[in-house]
């Protein structure tokens, strides 16, 4: 599929998605307003499309957005050949997510080709790990805590919140969005989305995420040192070296992270054990 | 437990062979008990002060066993950061390694492995083959279920944590 082809049918996507879900609801209460209900207010109508627009979109725009932005993050980084590898992160990952208050998202995670150190996830479930994280970790709590973070990102709603902002906060993306098929302004306003992920959140967020990760694992029976674990392993490395710099520039630095879990952690896992499964971890080949 | 500290010790010294020999060096972050075992209820050796160098011989669960000077024992993970002053060469050392690239950090030309920056995830243009490919690895959650089984895990429930003051 062509790029630019695809990137309008984003756009388009998206704001059809909006659109057509207020214009579902605005017909079906004209439905209704034409039979049972003659009564209403077509103001009262008008107002519901309001609230269901500020709430954001529902959950299989969410997934839609989701999608578009993996599909674009693959486009820079695709995943690495080794099925077994992909299929054990989706069970670790899957396990995971069940652990959460959004166990039935359809949740896809997935190990992607680049030596950099970092990991995505995007609205509606979608988790990638790059090659260069997953050769840092030692045991399968550790990746457990890993997606555990991202998933946090995820049932929190954390990037689908900066989209929203984004196009809200924008009058001309207003105005735009009313424009059904996207053209380049369109573009401009809300980015290709891979680079939406590649967008700092704002601090507590990710501190939010690494609480949620050692939550999650804990949930799923696993060590809940895992993630903190990682993070001892990253704040090792050099802060000008090239395959962290976006990961550096996207998250508060290791140490910062360490601080924030270590008092938000304080002695309440003192007695919780959990496996750490590195037999069974899954080793990718040097 | 002592099978498991040689185990991890063993794995240790397989998954950290550029280090291997050298135990990785740590800094105290706070005052803290070194501890004869990794609980907090076991018998204290020795109070350690911020600043203090040590270093990391294993890890288990929440806890490294360390040394510091001429005493050994358990510390709390998180009164330790990993590293000192020679954290740049080191952190060299073990991506040159771990990952084929150059000293320099630059990725070899010849992997073909393209970095994640911004301006290239900005510039990406949408992969469907990739996207279908990683849609379908996904794990049901009866499978997932057998597999948490399989690895003895067993879900518990644990409240979230409430942001720190
Ligand atoms: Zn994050």
């Amino acid at each position: 599929m062509n790029a630019k082809l695809k990137w309008v049918s984003l756009s388009g996507l998206l704001l059809i998605a909006m659109n057509c879900s207020a214009f579902d609801l605005r017909q079906s209460l004209k439905d209704k307003l034409n039979t049972d209900v003659p009564q209403i207010n077509p103001k009262l109508v008008e107002a519901v499309n309001v609230v269901k627009e500020a709430r954001g979109p529902d959950e299989e725009e969410e997934i839609a957005i989701g999608r578009q932005i993996s599909g674009n993050l693959l486009g820079a980084a695709p995943l690495v050949k080794d099925a077994k590898l992909q299929k054990y992160v989706n069970q670790v990952g899957e396990w995971v997510a069940s652990q959460s208050e959004r166990p039935d998202l359809p949740w896809h995670f997935g190990v992607i080709q680049s030596e950099d150190v970092n990991a995505f996830a995007a609205p509606g479930g979608y988790v990638f790990v790059t090659l260069g994280l997953y050769r840092l970790l030692q045991n399968e709590a550790d990746l457990a805590g890993v997606l555990g973070h991202e998933i946090g990102h995820v049932i929190r709603k954390h990037h689908l919140k900066i989209l929203q902002q984004s196009q809200l906060v924008d009058a001309g993306g207003k105005l735009l969005s009313r424009q059904v098929g996207g053209d380049d302004k369109i573009q401009n306003l809300i980015g290709n989305g891979a680079e939406i992920v590649a967008r700092g959140l704002d601090k507590d967020a990710e501190f939010e995420a690494d609480r949620i990760g050692v939550v999650l694992a804990t949930r799923a029976g696993y060590d809940a040192y895992g993630l903190p674990g990682v993070l001892q392993q990253i704040g090792h490395f050099a802060k000008d070296d090239g395959s962290i710099a976006l990961l550096f520039k996207t998250h508060p630095l290791p140490d910062d992270r360490l601080d924030k879990l270590d008092s938000a952690m304080e002695d309440r896992f003192d007695r919780i054990k959990g496996q750490t499964l590195e037999k069974r971890f899954y080793r990718v080949k040097k | 437990m002592k099978t498991k500290l040689i185990n991890s010790i063993s794995l240790c010294v397989l998954l950290c062979a550029p280090a291997a020999g050298a135990a990785e060096s740590g800094t105290l972050t706070k005052n803290d008990e070194l501890k004869a075992e990794p609980f907090r209820d076991a018998k204290t050796l020795k109070v350690l002060a911020a600043g203090d160098k040590i270093s990391i011989v294993s890890k288990e669960g929440g806890w490294y066993k360390i040394k510091a000077g001429k005493s050994s024992g358990w510390m709390r993970m998180l009164s330790v950061r990993k590293g000192d002053a020679k954290k740049a060469s080191a952190a060299t050392g073990l991506l040159a390694l771990s990952s084929g690239r150059a000293a320099t950090g630059k990725v070899v030309a010849t992997t073909g492995v393209r970095g994640l920056n911004e301006e290239e995830l900005q510039a990406a243009s949408f992969n469907a083959q990739e996207l279908q490919l990683a849609e379908s690895y996904s794990v049901s959650k009866a499978d997932s279920k057998k597999f948490a089984a399989k690895g003895k895990l067993v879900a518990r429930p644990f409240d979230y944590l409430p942001e720190p003051k």
